[in-house]
């Protein structure tokens, strides 16, 4: 008796007042609003007249509906969906591989029994304070690893991040007791069975957390191509749409300082066409996040206790 | 625990030492800007030379998808005049190639040839630097170049009296003015030869203002203001302060943004605003193009050349008529606006001079590379002028013409004026050629106060020039702000820096 009133009350102590509620999702109501409005936006001005755009401005209502600027990007032919196939192939290999080594690496750092696990999570911090600078960077992908013009430049630099890897080993750490392990290993499990066949089952919520993470990163990276790839046929999606982005405002800055640079902006993906790219590239991450979800929560909350 | 440390400490030995080397690769780079002393016994014909492949990193909107094809048809050519085939990379403009050409100038890659301005991939930093090979020697021995741009041009683009880079010939000189709508001045029969200053176009934006309720007299955008009708004589950036009169009247730099010229420009712009000639949003506007082409404007301040009106049309769908105000000048403008240079981590510079060479005096490669193959990318009339078949989905159309080489050798396209070189050069003829013309401001030692002046330019600027604010209340602040950001320091470093290069000359 006594103790299920002590639950009841406390269930109340915790519950908070209906103002409280109010103004807890009136602010996260907003939140949304401010994310979701202009992505609305960017919807809306894509299928909606050029020259509407031009002499009324944007509004969340086509004025003048048009599909016009799909028709562009479907008929400017292969380069977008060559960039949309890189994008989905990088990110795909690139998260799986990544997955892979950040809990390969992660995974040891997390047991007791590891004699230099000391030594390799500080080889890992040091990284995060400390980066080569641009150059040298550059000339270990261009010159050492000569990788420079081929799709693992864009894999390659993104596989090992020292801050997932310290989230990871933070989530081995606490949700793969020690005595779990034992018992693997009493029952005649090695090292890898007990890794792959125990521990990873068991961490399902944190490499989903760190997969969304890692295929976040590879699917909205323009800065890899940008400084490494100069064929054109191994541009994805993100840089594609960056590099078009970045001309149009670059021109009409005006810092570039030829008299022809108001023919050549003129020459430009029209507003709309910008638009419909920018919509088509969201397209399959957006399929990501519910898949994601699920675990996502209890990933970020676990992985948010750092040590 | 002591174990680690000392494995620490190794390792960390080794990535310093690993780092060193590697950044180590760049230094042997630089001093091998020697030209073409040591390569005076290969035979100017080419016949005995082994064949290379000339890597170009030229700027513009994309690799063309037909490139590969123009290649095909170009190499044969190249290998029998210069037995050297051509790889063309094409960046996008800002980032893009600044980005990958920068990086790869930094760390000395093999490319050939580059496209460099005071605008792209930064010819005044880059030839500083030694990433540039030096072209004197090379620009004796193959004098076509030389006697094509005329010596003062080419010294215009020099530094220090060494040439990094060959201007490409074309426009020499530039003006500025207005650009007024074609059907309203039509309808108002106006005469524009009237327009002689700023003021002289207040009658006809009042004509405007009463008469065209849906229409706003005078568009403004950015840096894309009646203020650059002023033409100050910049010595650095745009939003940098620090300039001469370009009428070669004194040798004192100024800032111009607070001249009394330009102040009195400011407060005329105010008077427009309030009458409502500019239109209030003018200062967060971003694209003076895109608002024109709306057709919602009357006028445009421009910077012009012979045929700009035609090349707006183009672009813009609506008809306009060119108003030339100031007198044409030839400044650094236009000497560094773009220029080819070779970078020195090439293997072969001499080659890639030759190379270039070929863009100055061979009119088919040019062409080639400028507007593809004839029969596919693009038809021969009979009066000589082409027609691009389907422009705007066109599979080669980089608009390379003023990129490189002679412009006057480019092929005109049919709806250009057919007098349309001769009129240019008669037009770089008129130019005034500026005192200042040649000099190049080094940043290095100010690098903070020109960061911190940019900085309170970009915040003031526009409110300014768009005539949205009070003029003496803001100045005051501009000016107290530019104080603090060190602009004394900038001039005076910029004075000193003329002077010493006038003193040399």
């Amino acid at each position: 008796m006594e103790s299920t009133e002590k639950i009841k009350k406390s269930r109340l102590g915790n519950r908070v007042s209906p103002m409280t509620n109010i103004g807890i999702n009136a602010l996260f109501i907003m939140a949304s609003v401010v994310c979701i409005a202009p992505i609305l936006l960017i919807v809306a001005i894509s299928f909606t007249d050029e020259k509407e755009l031009l002499v009324n401005g944007y509004h969340f209502l086509p004025q003048k509906f048009s599909v016009k600027a799909y028709d562009y990007v479907i008929t400017a032919g292969d380069t977008i969906w060559r960039a949309y196939g890189i994008s989905i192939v990088v990110t795909l290999v690139g998260t799986l591989l990544s997955l892979l080594i950040i809990c390969l690496y992660a995974y040891p750092l997390s047991r007791q029994s590891f004699r230099y696990k000391n030594f390799f999570a500080f080889f890992a911090y040091f990284t995060m304070i400390f980066g080569g600078g641009l150059v040298p960077w550059y000339m270990v992908y261009t010159q050492l690893v000569p990788i420079k013009n081929t799709i693992w430049i864009m894999i390659v630099p993104y596989l090992m991040n020292a801050w997932y890897m310290m989230i990871m080993r933070t989530f081995f750490r606490t949700t793969v007791h020690e005595s779990i392990i034992e018992s693997a290993k009493i029952d005649g499990a090695g090292e890898f069975r007990t890794f792959f066949v125990i521990v990873l089952p068991l961490c399902r919520a944190g490499l989903a957390t760190i997969g969304l993470f890692c295929t976040l990163g590879y699917w909205n990276d323009w800065w890899l191509p940008l400084v490494f790839v100069t064929d054109n046929k191994l541009y994805n999606i993100q840089y594609l749409m960056y590099q078009t982005l970045n001309s149009i405002q670059y021109l009409a800055s005006g810092s570039a300082q030829f008299s022809e640079s108001s023919k050549v902006i003129a020459d430009m993906p029209s507003e709309g066409a910008r638009m419909a790219i920018a919509v088509i590239s969201i397209g399959p991450i957006i399929f990501a996040y519910p898949f994601f979800q699920k675990y996502f929560v209890k990933g970020l909350t676990i992985g948010a206790v750092k040590g | 625990m002591f174990r680690t440390k000392k494995i620490t400490i190794l390792v960390l030995a080794a990535v310093l030492a690993f780092s060193l080397a590697l950044t180590g690769c760049t230094l042997p780079v630089a001093p091998s800007t020697g030209g073409p002393t040591g390569t005076g016994t290969t035979s100017p014909t080419g016949g005995n030379e082994p064949e290379v492949e000339l890597k170009m990193y030229v700027v513009g909107n994309r690799q063309e998808p037909d490139t590969p094809k123009v290649l095909e048809k170009l190499n044969p050519i190249l290998k029998e005049k210069i037995n050297a085939t051509l790889d063309l990379n094409v960046f996008a403009w800002g980032d893009d190639y600044d980005q990958k050409t920068n990086t790869a100038l930094a760390a000395g890659e093999p490319i050939d040839i580059v496209f460099t301005a005071n605008w792209a991939a930064n010819y005044n930093v880059n030839s500083t630097s030694g990433y540039f090979t030096e072209l004197n020697a090379y620009l004796d021995k193959y004098p076509a170049i030389k006697e094509i741009l005329g010596e003062d041009f080419l010294n215009g683009s020099a530094i220090n009296g060494k040439n990094y880079g060959v201007p490409t010939n074309k426009e020499k000189v530039h003006n500025w003015g207005f650009l007024l709508k074609k059907d309203l001045v039509d309808k108002y029969a106006m005469d524009v030869s009237t327009i002689k200053s700023i003021e002289a176009l207040e009658p006809f934006l009042k004509t405007i203002k009463d008469n065209e309720p849906e229409i706003t007299p005078l568009c403004i955008a950015t840096m894309d203001a009646p203020f650059q009708l002023l033409d100050w004589d910049r010595i650095s950036d745009d939003d940098v302060p620090g300039a001469l009169y370009s009428d070669n009247r004194g040798t004192t730099i100024i800032n111009h943004f607070l001249a009394p010229e330009s102040i009195e420009h400011y407060r005329l712009m105010r008077e427009w605003y309030n009458k409502g000639y500019i239109h209030s949003d003018a200062a967060t506007m971003q694209n003076q193009l895109e608002l024109m082409k709306s057709g919602k404007y009357f006028a445009a301040s421009q910077s012009l050349k012979p045929g700009k009106d035609a090349e707006v049309i183009a672009s813009t769908g609506i008809e306009w008529v060119q108003v030339d105000v100031t007198p044409p000048v030839m400044s650094n403008r236009e000497t560094t606006g773009a220029l080819l240079a070779i970078p020195a981590g090439s293997k072969n510079p001499e080659r890639a001079f030759r190379f270039i060479e070929l863009l100055y005096t061979d009119a088919e490669v040019k062409n080639l590379i400028n507007y593809g193959i004839e029969g596919i990318h693009y038809n021969k009339q009979a009066d000589g002028r082409i027609e691009i078949i389907d422009p705007a989905n066109s599979p080669y159309n980089p608009g390379h013409g003023w990129k490189f080489g002679d412009q006057f050798k480019d092929y005109l396209m049919s709806n250009e004026d057919p007098q349309k070189w001769e009129k240019f050069l008669a037009y770089n003829d008129q130019g005034l050629v500026l005192d200042s013309l040649g000099f190049v401001f080094d940043k290095t030692n100010v690098e903070t106060q020109v960061s911190a002046c940019k900085n309170v330019v970009q915040a003031y600027y526009k409110q300014l020039f768009t005539g949205s604010v009070e003029v003496d209340a803001t100045i005051a602040q501009f000016e107290s702000e530019l104080n603090a950001a060190g602009i004394a320091d900038l001039i005076s470093e910029m004075q000193r820096q003329y002077d010493a290069w006038r003193a040399a000359k």
